[in-house]
């Protein structure tokens, strides 16, 4: 369970992207977070990520503030999927899949692949293990930069914006296939498609302004944000 | 017989003031000469260093009782070398001037011989001496003496100078000269040698004592010498040596011109081999030495700013300097040996253009890269090594390539600090076959055959590196 206690972050040009954020986030399988471009998404989850450093407020990792962490430990436990996704260019799918679990665990090449490949297979890409991240589409490479950081077995895992490279249908492929995902793992999905999140998530937040607006389950958020902006899609 | 020009390039080293371990200070009598020079210094048949100086240098030695060691250097240096302790003296025919006298002490001359003017046998100029030569070409060996006497006598002429009589020769038969002049021993000796149809005209103009520069402190040296020299003149040793290269009698006139097919040969690839020796070893340095500093170049924040300021300011300044005055300068000025120089200077020149390869390299990798690896928990080490690194290669390759083009190129100047690579070995060849066309012909294929291939490579891997999408904003 990850919780935010009263964050707030400020970049060095004086723009505050967060303000007194708290918030919990429950384990379950998919949570959303949601909000206009600009209102603070990507920072919130680079805060929690521990790239940026807040000024004030911390997160917590059960009870344990994250900053206390171990740096092997906390990526253990939370995994992250950027924007970009950042694929390693120079190695196959295999590769990309293999690098972490063998450099951190010492898992020799064969059980490394013998993993990956087993992993390819449940998210129903095996036939990418050998391609490069140049060869495949978009849609393929958000699934294999999921399936890098589910190799490292993370307890949470922090999307952001998977579907802003994808069209209409792949991005409703996709989302059928992350609910489908069979996974120990959590995720946390920032986006700005509310219509991806509704067919995703149960629980989300909905942020303006580097304030949490709504809280809650789906449906309600939906009502109140539809109430308010009318028109916001 | 030459000039004072090499004067300011020991002169320079004269200030700078280095203190390398003296030479033959033992059993040996180390001497230099050039070994281009014949017959006063060539190399034979057999490719071992031959001639009047040579056959002078061990006579003197044996004198001595000491062992005879001879080290063939370039003759714009020669004296630079012998101020810096390199060797004991100079026994290559050299002039006695005063601006020499004031840097080193000459010996009693051991001969003496003069300038003479050289044109065409047909004579297309009418010319009979120096003063029909107004408005005219004529060609002197660069750092010759003769250069200065037809300048202050014989203003009107258009002096033009060349590395040696080889490309003089060229000229004459090309008519692009008009005439040269040259000592006249050796002309004369040079002609015959090649069959050129140049003859000698009008008198010698003017005669010229040649001696053996010591150091100005080997007070001691320089009168063993001397007792030496005056014996061999007394007991006719001197005569005796002479004749065997300017004897009219041809049957006594030792043969150089004729090195074997093997000899040449085996020279030019002994002088290609090190070529590709010290070549490949200061790129291996400099590879090695240009990946930290290329990484230095890139962090310029906090703590890391001074290395990186001065690592930027060396790297600028082996860039801003020719490479052949810093070799000259870890050679003569900080007293490496030779080869050791040739290695460092070379090493530290092909780390200062890698350096700027790596560190655009390493720029051109997206930093999301090293993000990703972070969320993945790799620690920087591994960051560096299977993430970064191997992408920035790819993108550092082609101009890595241009610099070891450049670089076994740049190895043609270590001519200069005396070591018998392909250009010094071509050249020695040259010098006595006088057939530069062929001989340069063949240094310049050896050469391309090494280049070719990397710049091949190089544009292969650059079409490779545009085909496979490597550099960033690949989805
Ligand atoms: N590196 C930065 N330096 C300065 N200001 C920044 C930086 N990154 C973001 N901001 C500002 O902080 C605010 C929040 O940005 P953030 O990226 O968190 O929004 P977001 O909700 O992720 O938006 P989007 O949906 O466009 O990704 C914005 O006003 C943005 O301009
Ligand atoms: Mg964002």
């Amino acid at each position: 369970m990850i919780r935010v206690d009263n964050l707030s972050y400020t970049y060095g040009n004086g723009v505050q992207a967060l303000r007194n954020i708290t918030a919990v986030f429950p384990r379950e399988h998919i949570f959303a977070i949601m909000g206009r471009s600009g209102s603070g998404k990507t920072t919130l989850l680079n805060c929690i990520a521990r790239f940026l450093r807040p000024q004030q407020g911390a997160v917590f990792w059960e009870k344990t503030n994250i900053l206390d962490l171990d740096e092997k430990r906390f990526r253990s436990i939370l995994g992250v999927v950027f924007q970009r996704l950042n694929l390693f260019p120079h190695l196959t799918v295999l590769g990309n899949m293999t690098l972490a679990p063998r450099r951190l665990r010492g898992c020799s090449r064969q059980s490394a692949e013998a993993e990956a490949l087993e992993m390819l297979d449940r998210l129903g890409i095996a036939e990418l293990a050998e391609s490069y991240p140049a060869q495949i589409s978009g849609g393929q490479a958000q699934r294999v930069a999921i399936a890098r950081g589910l190799m490292l077995k993370p307890k949470v895992m922090l999307l952001d914006e998977p579907t802003s490279a994808l069209d209409a249908r792949t991005t409703s492929e996709f989302a059928q296939w992350l609910r489908e995902l069979k996974s120990a793992t959590s995720f946390i999905v920032v986006t700005h498609d509310l219509s991806f999140a509704g067919e995703t998530a149960r629980n989300g937040m909905f942020m303006v302004g580097g304030r949490i607006r709504e809280c809650g389950r789906m449906e309600d958020i939906f009502k109140h944000v539809k109430k308010e902006a009318g028109t916001y899609d | 017989m030459r000039s004072g020009f090499i004067l300011l390039i020991s002169a320079a080293w004269g200030i700078i003031g280095c203190s390398p371990p003296a030479a033959g200070a033992g059993r040996e009598l180390v001497t230099a000469l050039t070994g281009k020079f014949p017959p006063f210094s060539y190399y034979d048949r057999q490719g071992k260093l031959a001639g009047f100086d040579v056959d002078v240098s061990r006579e003197i030695a044996r004198r001595l009782h000491r062992k005879s060691k001879l080290i063939a250097t370039e003759w714009d240096g020669i004296l630079a070398g012998l101020l810096a302790k390199k060797y004991d003296a100079i026994i290559g025919s050299m002039a006695i001037t005063p601006e020499r006298c004031k840097r080193v002490n000459f010996s009693i001359p051991y001969y003496n011989s003069g300038a003479q003017l050289f044109v065409r046998r047909d004579n297309p100029g009418r010319i009979y001496s120096l003063d029909e030569c107004a408005g005219c070409r004529i060609a002197v060996v660069l750092g010759e003496t003769y250069q200065r006497f037809l300048e202050k006598n014989y203003p009107d002429i258009k002096v033009v100078t060349f590395k040696s009589t080889v490309e003089i020769f060229e000229m004459l038969e090309q008519k692009r000269i008009s005439g040269f002049v040259t000592d006249k021993l050796v002309g004369c000796w040079q002609i015959k040698q090649t069959k050129r149809p140049f003859v000698p005209v009008g008198g010698m103009l003017y005669t010229e004592r040649i001696g053996i520069p010591v150091r100005k402190e080997r007070v001691e040296l320089l009168k063993q010498i001397n007792r030496a020299v005056s014996a061999m003149r007394a007991d006719g040793t001197m005569k005796k040596i002479y004749r065997r290269y300017f004897g009219t009698d041809v049957s006594s006139v030792r043969q150089s011109g004729e090195m074997t097919f093997a000899v040449k040969a085996g020279k030019l690839l002994k002088g290609f081999a090190v070529t590709l020796m010290i070549a490949f070893s200061s790129i291996l340095i400099g590879f090695l030495l240009a990946v930290p500093a290329g990484v230095l170049l890139m962090h310029a924040g906090g703590i890391w700013l001074i290395p990186n300021l001065a690592v930027r300011w060396f790297v600028d300044v082996i860039r801003g300097t020719p490479v052949l005055i810093q070799l000259l300068f870890v050679w003569l000025g900080l007293g490496f040996r030779p080869f050791s120089a040739a290695i460092v200077t070379l090493g530290i020149c092909a780390m200062a253009y890698m350096a700027e390869a790596v560190r655009s390299g390493l720029l051109s990798v997206d930093p999301g890269q090293n993000l990703a690896a972070k969320a993945l928990g790799l620690p920087a080490v591994d960051r560096f090594r299977f993430v970064i690194w191997p992408q920035a290669f790819r993108v550092m390759l082609p101009p890595l390539m241009n610099s070891v083009v450049a670089l076994i190129k740049d190895t043609a100047l270590v001519s200069v600090i005396s070591i018998p690579e392909l250009i010094r070995e071509a050249q020695s060849i040259i010098s006595v076959t006088f057939e530069p066309r062929i001989y340069y012909l063949i240094a310049a294929l050896l050469f391309f055959i090494v280049t070719f291939p990397l710049m091949k490579l190089s544009g292969k891997i650059e079409r490779n590196i545009k085909a496979r999408g490597f550099q960033y904003d690949q989805g």
